[in-house]
């Protein structure tokens, strides 16, 4: 469907406020729905805990580590609370 | 090299970051004719630590994502038989197509009409189109599903 069949469905005429509004709608669907499911791999560097989630992720389905030794990506367990920490070499 | 990592590693979600964890067995370790052996009388436990090694795209997100919005063709008709190449138009404008099914789409166009009766001070109004949105969003869900009930009648059930 073109977005001027939806504006004229909406009995509207404003093109950049329904193209905003279509972005909100999208946006809602990808959260609550599996609709447009990706993957991105990162690297993973010796010492780094801290690692940015993708800039146009909207809902996280899983995350997993790559195993060298059979090269299969497995899905890891979240923690869910703060682990014990003895030796920081990074506070932050 | 990473063995196991369904059990040996964990992540912690930190605001837009994530927090990636690696268990050891921890304990003072000594080296006794080329193996590796932990000293007696020392406190071996399982310890958290940061990543131990690198390893080239070793991290894995998946997740849904904000791709393509807008599309220069209908994504729900194809093209001679075969699935249509999705490409983003530049710019976006009123002849772009939405990136979603048409049951989807008819949803954008309810979800719209709330946003204009939200905008007026409609609120009765907007709740119904959210309604609506929101159904037609499920409607599109259950379309991929299939799914059966079935009940057992008693033996003195009237037939």
């Amino acid at each position: 469907m073109t977005i001027q069949e939806i504006m004229e469905r909406a009995g509207t005429k404003d093109t950049t406020l329904v193209i905003a509004w279509i972005k909100d709608a999208v946006n809602l669907i990808q959260s609550n729905q599996n609709d447009n499911v990706t993957t991105w791999k990162e690297n993973i560097v010796d010492g780094t805990r801290e690692y940015a989630f993708p800039a146009n992720l909207i809902k996280l389905r899983n995350i997993s580590i790559l195993d060298t030794g059979d090269n299969k990506y497995k899905k890891i367990k979240r923690l869910l609370n703060d682990p014990t920490i003895t030796e920081d070499t990074d506070p932050e | 090299m990473s063995y196991d990592t369904h059990r040996t590693w964990y992540y912690q979600i930190v605001g837009r970051n994530i927090h990636l964890w690696q268990l050891v067995d921890s304990g003072r370790t000594d080296t006794v004719s080329g193996y590796k052996i932990f000293l007696p009388g020392e406190v071996y436990s399982k310890t958290l630590v940061y990543p131990d090694e690198s390893i080239t795209d070793g991290l894995r997100f998946e997740g849904t994502a904000f791709i393509k919005p807008f599309v220069t063709v209908d994504p729900n008709e194809l093209d001679s038989g075969s699935n249509p190449t999705l490409n983003e138009p530049s710019p976006v404008d009123e002849t772009s197509h939405v990136n979603l099914s048409r049951m989807q789409s008819l949803a954008v166009v309810d979800y719209i009409k709330a946003m204009i009766a939200d905008s007026n001070g409609n609120l009765d109004v907007k709740e119904y189109y959210m309604k609506e949105f929101w159904q037609k969003v499920s409607d599109h869900a259950n379309n991929r599903r299939k799914t059966s009930l079935s009940s057992v009648s008693s033996p003195f059930a009237i037939r």
